[in-house]
C-alpha cells in the first residue's frame, strides 16, 4: 500500500482567513438547533463509525448542541447522535438554495481549479500505478455531491479536466430516499471505472451505509477516491472543537485514518493507498496561537508564535510523512 | 520446486544470494567455494570451483571478480548448470559475447546477470509511470551514483583494470547505465569525460561523466564518481508533462539514504504553459527487496520457464558497449589508457 505526501507550496495566513466565515458557521449552527428542536426529527444515537467501539469508553470532545466523542480506540471524532440520513439531506438541500450561488466569484473558480487539478492528478498517478495491476484505466469518473457544495467545482473540472468523462451527482433529497438510492441507480445504470467522494463522509449520518451501496453496486475493481477530514491532524489534535474548521453540522464524522481504515476493510474494500496532503494545519496552528494571546499549550503555543514560514513548511510535510495532517485521502478498491 | 544451488564466490554478494535465497525458500544451496574456507557457512565449502559439480548443483551463482566471470559461467553452462552471475558481466563486451556463445548452444538453460537496481521498488515505479504513459514523452535523463572510493581503494581487485576492466564506472555506474538502457532502449551518440583526481596511483578512472542520445532524441547525462564524499544516487526523468526523480538507493551498506520517489504533473496556466514547481508526490520506500524479487524472477525463469525481463544477456552486452563507448569517447583517456595497459603489461 503506498502512503504518498504531497509537496506544495504552502498558502498565506491570509488565503484562508475567511475559509468558514463566521455567517457560514453561525447558519450551520441554526440549522443544527433547528433539528434539534424539531420533535418529528429521528435522531439515533450510535458507536463509532469507524472501528464500531462503544460510546462510553470514548471520551467528549466537545459539549455543543450535540455532543461529539474521540474514540479511545481508533481516535475518531464523531456526533454522539445524527438525524436520520433523510431528514439530514433535506436540510442540507434546503441550506444550500438558501446561500444561493454564492461561490461564483473568479477567486471561488480559482480555488476549485486548483483543488481540481489536485485531485486529477491524484486521480491520474493512482490510474497510472495501478493500470496494469487492476487492469485498466479510470475514463469514467462518478462524483458524488461535491458538485453541491461548491457551484464553482463543474466548471473548473469543464476547464480542465479533457479526455475524462466526469459525471456529476448533485445533492438528491428526493432520489436519495435517505439510503443513496440515487446513487446505487446511477452505478447501475452507468457504472464508472471511478467514483469521487470529496468531503462527503464528513457530512453523512450513514457513512457506512453510503459505502455500502457503492460496494453492492460498482463493478469490481472500481476505485473509490475518498477525501475527508482526518482526526489525526495536529489541527484537531490541539484545538479539538476550537478548530476553525470544525462546523458540526459539515463534520458529523471526522475519521482518523485507523477508523477510515477499519471500516473500508470491514465493508470488503482494499486500501491501494492513505496519505494525509493537508496543507493548512501548520498556518491553521500559526494563526489560532497568535491571535489568542493566553492561549498556551505546553511546546506548541511557543513554536508557532516563533515559527517562520519555511519551518511551518517543515513541519507540514512531516505532518504528512506521519500521516498527521488535517486531511487525508484514501485510494480504495471494491 | 526446489532448487540444488551452488555458489562459487562466497564473498560479501555471494553471501547476500545465499540469504535471498533462504528467504525466498525455492532453493537447497548445497556447496560453495571460496578462497578460504575456514569458517562455518552452515554448507560444505571448498576452495576448488570444479569441487562444487560432485554436490550436483541444479544452479551455480557465480560471485567472484569480474576477470573470473566469463570461465565460471561458461563452465557452468557446459556441465548444464543454469547460472545466476554477478553484475558487471566480465570485463568487457568480449567476454559477454563469448558467454552467450555458450548460452547459445544451451538454450534450455537460463541465464541471469544481477543488475538488481531494476528491481528497486522506486525504479519500478518509475517504469510503470512512464511506460503508463501519463507522464508524456520522455525528454531526458540525469543520473548521479557515487561513493567515497574506500579505505582499501588502490589495492582492491576492483581497481586493478586487468581484473575488472575499469573502474568507478563500470564497478557502481554501470548500474546507472542499465537504468538508462531500460528508458531509453539504446545511445547512439557518446560524449565523456574519464578522469582520476584523488587515487592518482591507481590506473582506473575514479570520475566519468557522460553525455549521450538515443535515436529518438532523448538525452541522458550520468556522472559515476569515486570521490562522491557524500553517497549519493539521484536519478531525474523529465518529460513532457512532468517529471520523476528517484533520490537515494536502498543498499546493504545503507548509505544512499531512504530510497524516495517524487512524481509530479505539470499545472497549466490559461495558456497551457507549464507553472513551476508544480505538487509533487512523494513516496518513500524503506524496505529493500530487490534482492528477493530478483531471485524470485530467476527461480521462476528455471522452474517455470517464465522469460527473464532483467539482466539478459543481450541487456549485458548492450550496457558493457556502452561503458566501452563512455570509455572510448575521450580520446585523452582512451590514449592513456592504452600507454597504462602497455605499462602492465
Ligand atoms: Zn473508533
Amino acid at each position: 500500500m503506498y502512503t504518498p505526501v504531497f509537496i506544495d507550496d504552502l498558502p498565506d495566513v491570509s488565503s484562508i482567513s475567511n475559509r468558514k466565515s463566521e455567517l457560514y458557521r453561525l447558519t450551520r449552527a441554526r440549522a443544527l438547533a433547528d433539528l434539534l428542536l424539531d420533535e418529528t426529527a429521528n435522531w439515533q444515537e450510535r458507536a463509532c463509525p469507524g472501528c464500531g467501539q462503544d460510546r462510553s469508553q470514548s471520551g467528549n470532545f466537545s459539549q455543543a448542541m450535540v455532543p461529539f466523542h474521540r474514540c479511545s480506540h481508533c481516535n475518531t471524532i464523531y456526533a454522539a447522535r445524527v438525524p436520520d440520513q433523510a431528514r439530514l439531506e433535506a436540510l442540507r438541500t434546503r441550506l444550500l438554495a438558501e446561500a444561493g450561488n454564492t461561490e461564483t466569484s473568479a477567486a471561488a473558480g480559482s480555488r476549485r481549479e486548483f483543488e481540481f487539478v489536485s485531485i486529477l492528478n491524484w486521480i491520474r498517478l493512482t490510474e497510472a500505478r495501478t493500470a496494469t495491476s487492476a487492469g485498466g484505466l479510470l475514463p469514467h469518473v462518478l462524483d458524488y455531491r461535491f458538485c453541491s457544495e461548491s457551484p464553482a467545482w463543474p466548471g473548473a473540472v469543464e476547464r480542465l479536466g479533457k479526455n475524462r468523462d466526469w459525471r456529476f451527482m448533485p445533492l438528491d433529497a428526493k432520489a436519495a430516499a435517505g439510503n443513496f438510492a440515487d446513487l446505487r441507480d446511477q452505478l447501475q445504470a452507468n457504472p464508472p471505472e471511478a467514483v469521487l467522494l470529496n468531503t462527503e463522509m464528513d457530512r453523512v449520518a450513514d457513512p457506512a451505509g453510503l459505502l455500502r451501496v457503492i460496494r453492492a453496486n460498482a463493478p469490481r475493481g472500481t476505485l473509490v477516491f475518498v477525501a475527508t477530514s482526518c482526526a489525526d491532524g495536529l489541527e484537531y489534535e490541539i484545538l479539538g472543537a476550537d478548530s476553525p474548521s470544525f462546523v458540526p453540522l459539515d463534520r458529523l464524522n471526522i475519521f482518523s485514518v485507523k477508523g477510515f481504515e477499519t471500516l473500508a476493510r470491514e465493508l470488503g474494500y482494499e486500501p491501494l493507498e492513505i496519505s494525509t496532503p493537508g496543507r493548512l494545519d501548520a498556518v491553521i496552528l500559526q494563526r489560532y496561537f497568535t491571535e489568542i494571546e493566553n492561549a498556551d499549550v505546553p511546546f506548541w503555543s511557543g513554536f508557532f508564535r516563533e515559527a517562520d514560514k519555511d519551518r511551518l513548511r517543515d513541519l507540514q510535510i512531516l505532518l504528512q510523512r506521519s500521516l498527521r495532517s488535517g486531511v487525508m485521502r484514501f485510494v480504495l478498491k471494491t | 520446486m526446489s532448487l540444488r544451488a551452488a555458489i562459487i564466490g562466497y564473498g560479501k554478494m555471494g553471501q547476500i544470494r545465499h540469504r535471498a535465497m533462504e528467504r525466498h525458500g525455492g532453493f537447497e544451496v548445497v556447496a560453495a567455494c571460496d578462497t578460504h574456507t575456514d569458517f562455518d557457512a552452515g554448507i560444505p565449502l571448498m576452495t576448488d570451483p570444479a569441487k562444487v559439480y560432485d554436490y550436483d548443483p541444479d544452479v551455480i551463482f557465480c560471485c567472484v571478480p569480474n576477470m573470473m566471470i566469463p570461465d565460471t559461467v561458461c563452465e557452468a553452462l557446459s556441465r548444464g548448470k543454469h547460472v545466476f552471475s554477478e553484475k558487471p558481466p566480465g570485463r568487457n563486451s568480449a567476454d559477454v559475447r563469448r558467454m552467450q556463445e555458450a548460452e547459445a548452444t544451451h538454450p534450455e538453460l537460463v541465464l541471469k546477470f544481477g543488475f538488481n537496481h531494476r528491481f528497486h521498488d522506486a525504479i519500478e515505479s518509475a517504469l510503470q509511470l512512464i511506460e503508463g504513459g501519463t507522464m508524456g514523452d520522455l525528454y531526458f535523463m540525469r543520473g548521479v551514483y557515487g561513493k567515497a572510493g574506500g579505505a582499501d581503494y588502490a589495492k582492491n581487485w576492483r581497481n586493478d583494470p586487468e581484473q575488472s576492466g575499469g573502474g568507478i564506472l563500470i564497478d557502481q555506474g554501470i548500474h546507472m547505465l542499465d537504468l538508462f538502457l531500460m528508458f531509453a532502449d539504446r545511445f547512439t551518440d557518446v560524449q565523456s569525460f574519464v578522469q582520476r583526481k584523488f587515487w592518482t596511483d591507481v590506473p582506473v578512472e575514479d570520475n566519468a561523466f557522460a553525455l549521450m542520445k538515443n535515436p529518438k532524441g532523448v538525452v541522458a547525462s550520468l556522472h559515476s564518481s569515486a570521490t562522491q564524499w557524500q553517497h549519493r544516487f539521484t536519478l531525474e526523468l523529465y518529460t513532457h508533462g512532468g517529471f520523476i526523480s528517484v533520490n537515494g538507493i536502498l543498499s546493504a551498506s545503507g548509505t544512499y539514504g531512504t530510497e524516495v520517489l517524487n512524481v509530479a504533473l505539470n499545472r497549466l496556466d490559461k495558456d497551457g504553459n507549464p507553472i513551476p514547481n508544480p505538487e509533487s508526490q512523494e513516496i518513500r520506500f524503506t524496505e529493500d527487496r530487490s534482492w528477493d524479487k530478483e531471485i524470485a524472477e530467476f527461480h521462476a525463469a528455471v522452474t517455470k520457464g517464465t522469460p527473464i525481463r532483467c539482466g539478459t544477456s543481450q541487456q549485458a552486452l548492450d550496457v558493457m558497449s556502452l561503458v566501452e563507448q563512455i570509455y572510448a569517447a575521450d580520446a585523452d583517456w582512451s590514449s592513456g589508457l592504452a600507454a597504462r595497459s602497455v605499462k602492465a603489461v
